[in-house]
């Protein structure tokens, strides 16, 4: 019959019209990836022996590494492991040439990034600028690397004096808060209502802190209003 | 609610006759009212078309189809239509330059001029022309030319072709076109549009010319050049055929046109096959704004279920299977006619 | 503003649009402007036909000669598009020509003019032909019908004739 193949059609498209969609709705839905999945390389620099196989596995050149040499010992040691994710496609040979799986697959596949140079992965072992920081290599260390170090020491500093201020204020503290105000007589109002009130009491010790100009005209202002508030309640 | 439009009308007019205007100034202004809100609403509508085919499309690939902006992604399309409006027009400079520019504007005039006929509900045509359905078939064959014009103007070779496949299909497949539409002529008697309803009023004209209907439903999707008939445009093979040096507005003015098309083409096939108006409970304009989406939803549906046939395939199949089949539904046509009328039906 | 006057000052806009275009049609050089010119000029007509209530009639010419134009424009397309466009539709350069033409057109003109000018048109006053549709069809297939037959198979005979020049024939 003329037309039978037609209407077989239709029939096939409207089953598949009511079928429930396929697709995964992505940014909410997360697709289901097989264990297997190949998307970011990863680097663990705890297992490198440095051996290099997996720059000469690789095809496209995406791996490099450098290396400087243990004193006293025939082995070197890594001191920045490159990945340029740019070049590579996952083809697995460095996953399989790697003797001690230092290189792997994790699941993350959403690489794209803003500029070209932030798809370049730098591995730095955190070993590596210890030791250079007492051994005294300094021409090895990029500089950028040590540089959070020095922000997360600043900041360890920071609190150690923030908590220290606070126990200092909540106890009185007249001779420190006496470098702010005017007389002694303010020093004491002020301490007094630093005890009573937590809130202003933090405030003030992190003013202290960090901006010490900043506190000082703080601390004015307390003195100016809780000496009103005082006037205010003998009036009445 | 059945007389609600009709009822708005004549207050208009009496209110502008009671204004001390002429009778027929108040009609004038009449036609030109009814005529720009049919305009509005045709181009409108197309918003609402274009979400439905891609909706449609994405489920029968099982896809969800646009579903970001908006409910169900129902603002796409506005999204769409305001990029195409700011984007840049871009006309070729080995282009001839009117013909290129005039195209898209005759194409959709036509295509509007189309709906000047259709009775939309009882009592609801802008034009009570008696020879309406002739009216429109003869505007659809201008739409040829526009075609031609914009394939000519281009000055591409791609868009030569798909001008020159365009017209020999629309002019091989205007005539089954108007083969299919006679029968319905003879059963009804008439060529006016509304007299063609009113004579549905016992069996729709589907049930007694069921050849008819499917002549005219092939020979107007090859009309709509939409698929499985899309040769003129190919995408995969002519770029988009007349369309591929167009872009911004003009190109969005031929989209515009295709698919008001497409609503002139579906809501004819309901006033001539399926009734008009005509149906329980529900107001006539209503009912025939339910068949026209119904035919239009079967449309998309063969869009998006066959592939696009060959054109040799496609001219044989005209001059060989539709024009001979559609003849003899007339032959057959009027020797049922006479011998009911010789039973004395 | 009566009735009248509008329906002259409409006559008047077709007309002049009708008489453009049919000049835009012989005096371009471009032999598809001529020919888009020429969809202007029977789109024209097809007015006229309105204005004067015989709206069949215009219908008719709208669908056989400004839609049948579009194959005219295909055919022009495949067989003279050789070179530029502008070159298409040119002048013939010799006088000879020109003057018969002239003289043709001259006498074609005068002969038309006098034939209105001494011809005894009667007024038709407030008649209108209710169903022109059903009165035309009963002319042409009933009274003549056997002209409108020999016309249809003398089209049939052309379209054949067209096919075979075009394909050839395969000989035996």
């Amino acid at each position: 019959m003329i037309g039978k193949g037609l209407l077989k059609g239709l029939g096939i498209t409207l089953k598949h019209g009511v079928e429930k969609p396929k697709t995964i709705q992505y940014p909410e839905q997360r697709p289901y990836l097989q264990e297997r999945f190949r998307g970011c390389l990863e680097f663990d620099y705890k297992n490198c022996i440095v051996c290099g196989m997996c720059t000469k596995a690789c095809p496209n050149n995406v791996l490099s590494f450098e290396t400087a040499p243990i004193e006293g010992s025939k082995k070197k040691r890594l001191v920045s492991y490159t990945i340029d994710l740019q070049y590579c496609m996952f083809c697995n040979l460095c996953v399989e040439a790697c003797p001690t799986n230092t290189l792997f697959f994790v699941h993350d596949f959403e690489l794209s990034t803003y500029r070209r140079d932030e798809i370049k992965k730098v591995y730095i072992p955190p070993a590596l600028t210890q030791v250079d920081a007492g051994g005294g290599q300094a021409e090895l260390i990029p500089q950028d690397a040590l540089e959070p170090d020095r922000e997360a020491e600043a900041e360890a500093k920071r609190l150690k004096q923030l908590q220290a201020m606070k126990t200092a204020l909540s106890k009185g503290g007249q001779k420190v808060l006496a470098k702010y105000v005017d007389t002694e007589e303010d020093a004491a109002v002020l301490a007094n209502l630093l005890q009573a009130d937590e809130k202003k009491r933090d405030k003030m010790a992190a003013l202290i802190v960090d901006d010490k100009e900043k506190a000082r005209k703080v601390a004015q202002a307390f003195v100016a209003k809780e000496r009103k508030t005082q006037a205010g309640g003998e009036e009445k | 609610m059945e007389h609600l439009f009709t009822n708005i009308a004549q207050i208009l007019t009496s209110w502008m006759v009671s204004l001390g205007l002429p009778p027929i100034w108040a009609d004038l202004i009449l036609l030109i009212g009814q005529w720009t809100i049919i305009v509005v609403i045709v181009t409108l509508n197309v918003i609402v078309l274009v979400w439905l085919e891609r909706k449609i499309s994405g489920f029968i690939q099982e896809r969800l189809g646009p579903n970001r902006l908006g409910p169900f992604g129902a603002f796409q399309t506005i999204a769409d239509a305001m990029k195409l409006l700011t984007k840049e027009d871009i006309i070729p400079s080995q282009a001839d330059r009117w013909i290129f520019m005039t195209a898209p504007m005759l194409f959709i005039v036509i295509a509007v001029m189309l709906y000047a006929v259709l009775p939309l509900g009882q009592g609801m045509e802008v034009v009570d022309l008696n020879v309406g359905l002739f009216y429109f078939i003869s505007l659809g064959s201008l739409s040829t030319i526009c075609l031609l014009m914009a394939g000519w103007g281009s000055n591409n070779k791609w868009s030569l072709l798909g001008a020159m496949r365009s017209v020999a299909q629309m002019i091989s497949y205007e005539i089954p076109l108007a083969f299919s539409l006679l029968g319905v002529v003879m059963l009804a008697g008439s060529l006016n549009l509304s007299e063609i309803v009113t004579a549905q009023n016992r069996y729709w004209f589907i049930l007694l010319q069921p050849v008819a209907f499917l002549t005219y439903f092939i020979a107007a999707t090859a009309e709509l050049n939409r698929g499985p008939f899309d040769m003129p445009e190919a995408e995969q093979e002519l770029t988009a055929g007349a369309y591929t040096e167009y872009t911004g507005m003009r190109w969005a003015l031929f989209f515009l046109a295709e698919y008001t098309n497409l609503v002139a083409v579906s809501a004819l096939a309901a006033t001539l096959f399926f009734g008009g108006g005509q149906g329980p409970w529900l107001p006539s304009w209503l009912w025939i704004i339910i068949k026209t989406y119904l035919i239009m939803l079967v449309f998309m549906w063969m869009k998006w279920t066959f592939p696009r046939i060959r054109m040799d395939h496609l001219m044989s199949f005209s001059w060989k299977v539709l024009i001979p089949v559609s003849l003899a539904n007339i032959l057959i046509t009027g020797l049922g006619i006479e011998f009911f009328r010789g039973m004395g039906w | 503003m009566s009735l009248m006057i509008i329906n002259d000052l409409v006559f008047v806009l077709i007309a002049s649009i009708t008489l453009l275009s049919a000049l835009g049609m012989v005096l371009s050089r471009n032999i598809v402007h001529s020919a888009l010119a020429l969809i202007l000029t029977f789109i024209g007509v097809a007015a006229l036909f309105f204005n004067l209530g015989a709206a069949f009639l215009g219908l008719v010419q709208i669908l056989v000669y400004a839609g049948a134009i579009s194959v005219l424009i295909i055919f022009a397309i495949m067989l003279v598009m050789h070179g530029e466009a502008h070159k298409t539709n040119r002048f013939n350069p010799s006088l000879g020509t020109h003057l018969w033409g002239g003289y043709i057109a001259a006498v074609m003109t005068i002969g038309l003019v006098a034939a209105i000018w001494f011809s005894e048109l009667p007024e038709v006053k407030g008649r209108t032909v209710e169903d022109a549709v059903g009165l035309l069809a009963g002319l042409l297939l009933g009274n003549y019908v056997i002209a409108f037959e020999a016309a249809a198979v003398l089209l049939l005979l052309a379209v054949v004739g067209a096919i075979i020049l075009a394909r050839g024939v395969e000989e035996q």
